[in-house]
């Protein structure tokens, strides 16, 4: 019997799959259409490539259902219990807006009507102590208001100075799930124990907000694995880019608020372990939006800072992949003052560029992309859709006019301004930590990615390039090489002045007791491990710089040498540090992870010969129009080496080496473009 | 628009949004390691870019009172210490508001930026510093008659000298305050966002070569005059004009006249302030550079905001300011209130001016002040001082198409309020509640967004306070039939009582919304209530559903809804 593990990426426009047979060590991709009516149609369709669902022992899923839930404004009705005197945290918001000089912006609505706002007589203070008692029939007699209303599907709850204290939210939670039994109620500190009020209530409410959507679609998706005959043995990835189990999920959904692009990253993180490169800068370009990311010295990187729009704060622990308005399909356009645009809008999918023939009349990347000789009008998604030269041309020709250049100018301009805007945003992701470009290679995928990572490592300064298998799926493919993983953290307030060193071991302690024990409850008890660090800032910054901590105890050994690695950072990361400063301890954090199987790889033959090219076509670059050799990726082997100008095609996606650049094909078949291919 | 083929419009905009990104590059080092919470929470800071010439060529948007006052800032600058003298490794330190700067508590520091040792430019960051010295903790004393009573003056200092400390300048500049440690920090992350600055600037320089890289950023400023022209343009010509007031100046109770006449010729604009009060005694005044910074953000209010942000955008306005009057203010007259009240105020009849013009790009007003609070004391256990400058957020007016916004930052500033949990870790306060107030916003068509009111309660230790605000008196005005917003006001309780007093009867001082040093003792609250937006357009024919769910949310009151709107019955049945 067959014995499959498959990772599912479910996107706006597409369903992403990939199986990995572990017998044959088969890796096999596929994609459908995507079912938004219902996201579980799609899954299961696609399942319906395997003749046995039973030979399916595996799933991992990486879905939008609750950001989605957000974004439209589909989610449950909620109730806000709160501190008295704080039910407009909510609405008052932080008060800054969008853009300066637009007296046109509408600030944001919480997820939450403030009729449903509710408050307790309770209060802790900023160093835990309690000035006022919970009062208990006070939140009973919340419970009352909200059974009478009828209508609440979900309550959050969040106190001030939980973070430092959680017991009147813990017991505000257990009143109100005895007199509520039926109505999920979301506590700010499992959510996000993390100090400002405004941002806590922002995620707990998204939280609650979510819970009974994620709720009825896991569930109806465990029952439609039970119907089909499918395993369920079916997991979510998280915005970590952990794993957790349906249950878990429907605990705690707002967990998946970024679940689908971490995917990208966990496989970067694998090809650069397999191909030994320490530093990697991710970039999955699709049609309409391009995600960042960075790998280094072989870990992702984790972020709490995350808007889902602008004011609307959901601070999970998460991968730090910042997205651009940027892709293929980015619209170039002519401003009123006669300059070059390209972005943020998007033809999207439908009509989606000039190109797909499906009346888009506005000039696309994509568009420029094929006028350039890039894109191979025959074999664009593999042959399954023909492009359209003309129609290319004709929208091009539209801003080239006013632009007063050739339309192979226009073209090579919007690549260039739609590559500078990326650029923008590798930049962001790397100089924000103090990284250097010259020390990381570019990992490409997407539909779009590998068409100019050769431009963008040549714009941004990075040297090297990789171009992984399956760049269309390659977020799937990640999931099937995830580990369970969960991140607990807690607020402490310390001073390196007044380190009490037991108690911040006692804590970290707790912090990875705590974390082991949930991945147990999960069932994941194998090949366990633990990071460990602290955050912190010199005393009155506001920001902290998180600092790993090798070590399971404080003593007067270890602790000097966590000063220092502080001081260090700080210089390596702003240009300068305040050496006898003193340093205040925000927050321990500790990470378990359950690591588990990987797939083995499997590599592909050894070439003997050269590459043979399948055509010769005429493409644009920078420098000028060049005859340009046409290679199937399919044909390459181990050892293959190629020097631009070159372009390699595959289904889903095209590479494109700028003259004088090489490549070089590793063992599994990633295609190692610039220094990297030199070296090995 | 005719075209001039001669400039690369494709490498201009690369040049332009590289910029921008370094601007923000140099933002994020500054909010993630300065130590005031009005730099790092509340983000008053800018961060620019200008030419050897002073123009400005590129910013990030962080606080927009900022940016007008660029351009004269760096050439007050170089008229002291000469271009040539400047050195790779240099950095000024400069706040006097008598040189070009806004008021003295927003400290900019300038590095020049060289390529192969030539002078190509000048990365900047202009942040506030929340404790300067002076007559009060924090820097804004409201009964301040003289600039010497607001803190130190900065002239343009070398602070770093070929990238040295200047050790004689640093410990002149924090021996004069009360939170030296606090300072030093601010004045460092100052510094490392030049640094990050003149590193990007550099970078992008040698990438496109000198020569591009001067002839695009004249190309990109002409750009966005031609931009700003057009705009102008569009608009029919005339004379636009509107009034507004302050309130009082602190130290005498009467209101200060704020005139605009707003000439729109072609695609030029003039704004002029003839017939504005005389300068005041009290900290009300508005320096030149606040007064242009301010014409130039109500025009930009009110035109495309896509147009990229330099001094090109700026020629095609001029601003008539008559010296010796509140918008021109006279040595050594003291302005720092000029520059958070004054400034908004101006900004907001220049937008009001045009309303009958461009009634869809314009909004009634709002509450146009920050509600300045500044409070310092000694921490019992460190023994060392600690000052806090917190702002307040007030209702923004409502528009042709929606409501004001609850609770946004004035269009000075782009603030964020400080957090409770923040602010009660660092400060020796317990918040008793925060909230948005029924009935604040004026009624109309579309309503005034709501104010907010907190309620301050002092632990254990004695404060000193002093407050900078404003609307206690005037109401922020409604536009084409919207009613006035709802009026700000502090009020006093003394530990043990439960009567609160307005803090000028509390107090005896001249003015409810300016006053210096008060004396909060433990126990004692102070309650600090803000102004809520203008209404647009008749109440009476707002949307009747609308006026019930208003209700029903409790934004409004059921009396209002009937006495304001003219909704009948239905208004019990919804609260």
């Amino acid at each position: 019997m067959a014995d499959y593990l498959v990772g599912i990426d479910v996107g706006g426009t597409f369903t992403d799959f990939v199986s990995y047979n572990s017998e044959t060590r088969a890796v096999d991709v596929w994609k459908i259409l995507s079912t938004p009516h219902d996201p579980n149609e799609g899954i299961l369709g696609g399942l319906g490539r395997f003749d046995a669902p039973s030979d399916i022992r595996n799933i991992r899923l990486g879905t939008t259902v609750a950001t989605n839930a957000i974004l439209e404004r589909k989610g449950a009705r909620v109730a806000y219990v709160t501190t008295e005197g704080f039910r407009d945290i909510p609405f008052i918001q932080r008060g800054n807006r969008r853009s300066h000089y637009d007296i046109t912006w509408i600030k944001p609505k919480p997820l939450v009507k403030r009729r449903h706002c509710y408050e307790v007589n309770e209060r802790i203070m900023s160093d835990g102590t309690v000035h006022v008692p919970l009062d208990e029939d006070g939140v009973r007699a919340i419970a009352r208001a909200i059974r009478e209303d009828g209508s609440i599907e979900a309550v959050a709850l969040n106190f001030l100075f939980s973070y430092v204290t959680p017991d009147h939210e813990r017991r505000a939670k257990e009143i109100l799930e005895e007199e509520l039994p039926d109505i999920p109620v979301s506590i700010s500190y499992d959510v996000l124990p993390k100090w400002k009020e405004y941002e806590r209530a922002s995620t707990t409410i998204a939280d609650a907000y979510v819970k009974p959507v994620v709720n009825r679609q896991v569930a109806n998706l465990r029952e439609r694995f039970k119907e089909s005959g499918v395993t369920d043995q079916a997991v979510v990835i998280k915005s970590n880019g952990g794993e957790m189990t349906l249950e878990a999920a429907q605990r705690t959904p707002i967990q998946m608020t970024v679940s689908g692009p971490t995917g990208g990253v966990i496989a970067g993180k694998h090809v650069a372990k397999l191909s030994g490169i320490s530093h990697l800068v991710t970039l999955d370009m699709g049609g309409t939006s391009t995600d960042t990311s960075t790998i280094v010295g072989g870990q992702e990187n984790f972020t709490t800072d995350y808007e889902v729009e602008f004011g609307v704060p959901i601070q999970i622990p998460m991968i730090d992949i910042r997205t651009i308005g940027a892709g293929g399909g980015s619209i170039a356009w002519i401003d009123k003052g006669g300059m070059l645009r390209v972005g943020p809008e998007s033809a999207g999918a439908n009509p989606g560029p000039a190109c797909y023939g499906s009346g888009g009349e506005r000039p696309a990347v994509t568009d420029a992309n094929l006028l350039l000789g890039r894109i191979n009008p025959e074999n664009f998604l593999g042959g399954e859709m023909a492009l359209d030269m003309a129609a290319a041309e004709k929208a091009i020709a539209s801003v080239a006019g006013p632009l007063g250049r050739t339309v192979e100018e226009t073209a090579l301009a919007i690549v260039q301004i739609a590559n500078n805007n990326m650029v923008g945003a590798l930049r962001s992701v790397l100089i924000e930590r103090g990284l250097d470009p010259r020390d990381f290679a570019l990992l490409a995928f997407g539909g779009a990615g590998p068409l100019h990572a050769a431009d963008l490592m040549n714009d941004a300064g990075i040297p090297s390039g990789v171009i992984p298998n399956y760049p269309g799926q390659f977020s799937a493919f990640g999931f099937i090489l995830t580990d369970a993983r969960v991140d607990v953290q807690r607020t402490v307030q310390m001073t390196s002045k007044r380190f009490d060193q037991a108690r911040a071991s006692e804590v970290m302690n707790a912090l990875i007791e705590t974390g082991i024990a949930e991945l147990k409850a999960q069932g994941y008890v194998k090949n366990i491990e633990i990071y460990r660090s602290l955050e912190m800032r010199y005393l009155g910054q506001n920001y902290e710089l998180e600092i790993p901590v090798a070590f399971d105890s404080f003593t007067d050994e270890t602790t000097p040498k966590v000063w220092q690695a502080f001081h260090d950072m700080h210089l390596a990361r702003f240009g300068f540090n305040i050496p006898r400063e003193v340093i205040e301890v925000i927050t321990v954090k500790a990470t378990v992870v359950s690591l588990t199987e990987k797939p083995d790889l499997a590599t592909i033959g050894k070439a003997e010969g050269g590459p043979e090219p399948v055509a010769t076509r005429s493409v644009v670059f920078d420098d000028g129009r060049h005859d340009t050799p046409i290679y199937d990726r399919a044909g390459l082997r181990d050892g293959h080496a190629i020097t631009g100008p070159a372009v390699i095609e595959e289904p889903v996606s095209v590479t494109v080496l700028r003259p004088g650049q090489p490549m070089k094909v590793d063992q599994y078949g990633n295609l190692l473009i610039g220094r990297i291919a030199e070296e090995s | 628009m005719t075209q001039k083929h001669d400039v690369d419009m494709v490498a201009m905009s690369i040049i332009d949004s590289t910029m921008t990104a370094v601007c923000r590059e140099m933002g994020i080092v500054l909010m993630k390691t300065s130590y005031s919470t009005i730099f790092n929470e509340a983000l008053d800071f800018t961060c620019a870019l200008a030419s050897p010439q002073g123009e400005m060529i590129a910013q990030a948007e962080y606080c927009p009172s900022m940016i007008g006052g660029v351009p004269l800032l760096v050439r007050s600058c170089v008229k002291e210490i000469p271009l040539d003298t400047l050195e790779p490794g240099d950095v000024i330190c400069h706040n006097d508001p008598y040189r070009g700067g806004l008021h003295c508590p927003e400290h900019t520091l300038i590095k020049p930026v060289f390529v192969d040792d030539e002078l190509m430019g000048f990365a900047m960051t202009i942040g506030h510093l929340q404790e300067i010295g002076g007559m009060v903790p924090g820097a804004f004393a409201g009964e301040a008659t003289e600039i010497f009573h607001e803190g130190i003056r900065v002239p343009p200092v070398k602070i770093k000298s070929r990238g040295e400390d200047v050790e004689e300048v640093w410990k002149l500049l924090l021996a004069n305050v009360r939170t030296p440690r606090y300072n030093y920090g601010d004045l460092r992350a100052l510094i490392a966002g030049v640094d990050v600055g003149e590193r990007g600037l550099a970078k992008l320089i040698r990438k496109y070569g000198k020569e591009q890289f001067r002839r695009n950023v004249l190309d990109l400023m002409d750009y966005s005059e031609s931009r700003m022209r057009a705009e102008i343009g569009a608009i029919a010509d005339g004379v636009y004009r509107f009034q507004d007031q302050v309130e009082d100046d602190g130290i005498e109770s009467k209101p200060y006249d704020i005139k605009v006449a707003v000439h729109i010729q072609g695609d030029e604009v003039v704004i002029d302030y003839s017939g504005t009060s005389p300068q005041a005694l009290g900290p009300i005044n508005a320096t030149l550079g606040v007064s242009y910074s301010a014409a130039y953000n109500g025009i930009l209010q009110v035109t495309d905001e896509t147009i990229p942000k330099n001094s090109g955008c700026f020629r095609p306005i001029r601003v008539v300011s008559p010296p010796g009057t509140l918008l021109n203010v006279d040595y050594p007259g003291p302005e720092v209130g000029g520059n958070t009240e004054t400034h908004c105020k101006i900004a907001g009849a220049v937008i009001g001016a045009l309303s009958p013009a461009i009634p869809d790009r314009t909004m009634a007003a709002e509450g146009a002040t920050h509600t300045n609070f500044v409070f310092g004391g000694t921490d019992e256990e460190s023994g060392e001082a600690f000052v806090c400058y917190a702002i307040e957020l007030s209702g923004w007016g409502g528009r042709s198409f929606a409501d004001g916004n609850d609770a946004t930052d004035s269009i000075n500033g782009n603030c964020r309020v400080v957090p409770v949990e923040v602010f009660e870790t660092r400060f020796p306060f317990r918040t008793e509640s925060y909230i948005l107030v029924q009935d604040s916003g004026g009624a109309g068509l579309n309503r005034g967004g709501l104010s907010t009111q907190r309620t301050l309660k002092s632990l254990d230790t004695e404060i000193m306070g002093s407050q900078m605000s404003d609307r206690h008196r005037n109401r922020p005005w409604g536009l084409h039939g919207g009613q006035p917003g709802g009026l700000a006001g502090t009020w006093h309780q003394q530990a043990n009582s439960t009567s609160w007093h307005m803090i000028d009867e509390a107090f005896g001082k001249a003015s409810p919304s300016k006053w210096s040093n008060v004396r909060i003792r433990p126990g004692d609250s102070i309650r600090f209530q803000t102004p809520g937006g203008g209404g647009w357009g008749d109440p009476r024919e707002r949307p009747r559903e609308q006026v019930i769910e208003d209700v029903a949310e409790g934004y409004i009151s059921a009396d209002s809804a009937r006495e304001n709107y003219g909704l009948d019955g239905a208004a019990e049945a919804a609260e």
